[in-house]
């Protein structure tokens, strides 16, 4: 048995009926968004050993620079462990509890696969502490509806990014891809299934209404500005598909229709907005 | 004393920028530390990396959530302000009700 063989082996044994929680949201069919690209495919491809352009690099360091979870990160491991600080003192019981700790394992797995994606690409840059620069990644967490927010709204954010890697032309990151996906769409759905418990009382869904003011603009200033000069050269190596407007556009419906569903009104998508 | 090596291999300004970046840090911590006084959160030590910081209740010493250290400048302030009635209705903070209480007085600038 290989090292990853081991890991899905030891995933299998820790299914529940809920967890993981992506398995229902693609039972139902794809559940994220199609992504059309405006213009012509990128025709680049690169594997790992391959040289690459000095441009091309740049941006995909950039880009992993951004995505974070790497186990020579210690800014990662930090928010694995706020994470963990969070479930022991506020979530409520032993079934939300043992969910967050599936959802601390999983993330450690994407960990080690970008960690090994790391290290293909440049050495150096396997053991590089990069803290989140996101003010999202950032803001207090005070309740347990908070943190159901952060994994709704931030993990979704993952799986939109790693939607778009699937036709990505570096190709050590496109074979990961579906499943870092599949498991950030499980993540948000962990968060929208705490958030439908905690509106399941009156007081639970006051508190999670006045708190989607505080996680809603971050959301969609999580996919930068609309303008960043940087994605056409994105666009143009294949690192990318969509402009950021366009991803956060098929975002925002997506989050929508959910908060929608949870018997609030959709914030001003313009309140509150650090990046348009 | 910086030598010309680091002057002409780093770059100064890379350095110029770099020493701005950990002010505006450390700037960004104070502005959360002194927004939560004013409900009765202390802002612990960092917890990880020095990225994450503990909220403790005042109060009791309690953990009532976390924060990190890269909000905007006068995001926390904003946040807090906005939490304020969340404190005093009891939505937000510590079973202790230290919050509750300091949040109605509204009390600004307690120190831990």
């Amino acid at each position: 048995m290989n090292e990853m063989d081991a890991i899905k082996d030891a995933e299998e044994r820790g299914r529940t009926d809920l967890w993981p929680f992506w398995r229902k949201a693609y039972a139902q069919g794809d559940p994220l968004p199609a992504f059309s690209s405006s213009g012509p495919r990128a025709q680049f491809s690169f594997d790992e050993g391959d040289p690459l352009p000095e441009e091309y690099k740049g941006l995909l360091l950039r880009m992993l620079r951004h995505e974070g979870e790497r186990a020579g990160n210690k800014s990662f491991l930090g928010l694995m462990a706020m994470c963990l600080d969070l479930a022991e003192t506020l979530y409520p019981g032993r079934e939300t509890k043992l969910l967050k700790s599936e959802y601390v394992a999983e993330e450690l797995k994407h960990a080690i696969m970008f960690h090994r994606l790391a290290v293909g690409l440049e050495r150096d840059f396997a053991l590089r502490d990069v803290p989140y620069a996101h003010y999202s990644f950032h803001l207090p967490r005070e309740t347990w509806a908070d943190d159901a927010y952060f994994h709704f709204f931030v993990d979704l954010n993952g799986a939109f990014h790693s939607r778009d890697w699937r036709e990505s032309s570096y190709l050590p990151l496109r074979q990961m891809a579906a499943t870092v996906e599949r498991d950030e769409v499980g993540h948000s759905e962990m968060g929208y299934y705490f958030l439908r418990q905690i509106c399941a009382e009156a007081r639970g869904k006051e508190l999670a209404r006045r708190l989607l003011a505080k996680w809603y603009p971050a959301a969609l200033d999580m996919f930068g500005r609309s303008d960043s000069p940087n994605v056409p050269k994105f666009i143009h190596w294949g690192l990318k598909t969509v402009g950021n407007a366009e991803i956060r556009e098929l975002y925002k419906g997506y989050v929508d229709r959910k908060i929608e569903a949870l018997g609030f009104d959709v914030p001003d998508e313009r309140k509150n907005r650090r990046f348009l | 004393m910086r030598s010309r090596w680091y002057t002409r291999e780093v770059g100064l300004h890379k350095w110029r920028r770099a020493v701005s970046w950990g002010m505006d840090m450390s700037a960004i911590v104070e502005e959360i530390r002194e927004a939560y006084a004013g409900v009765g959160i202390t802002l612990d030590q960092p917890a990880t990396f020095g990225t994450y910081y503990r909220l403790l209740c005042t109060g009791c010493g309690r953990m009532v959530g976390n924060v990190g250290d890269k909000l905007l400048p006068g995001m926390a302030a904003a946040i807090v302000n906005e939490q304020r009635d969340m404190y005093v209705s009891g939505l937000l903070g510590c079973p202790c009700g230290h919050q509750r209480e300091r949040a109605r007085t509204g009390n600004a600038g307690e120190q831990a």
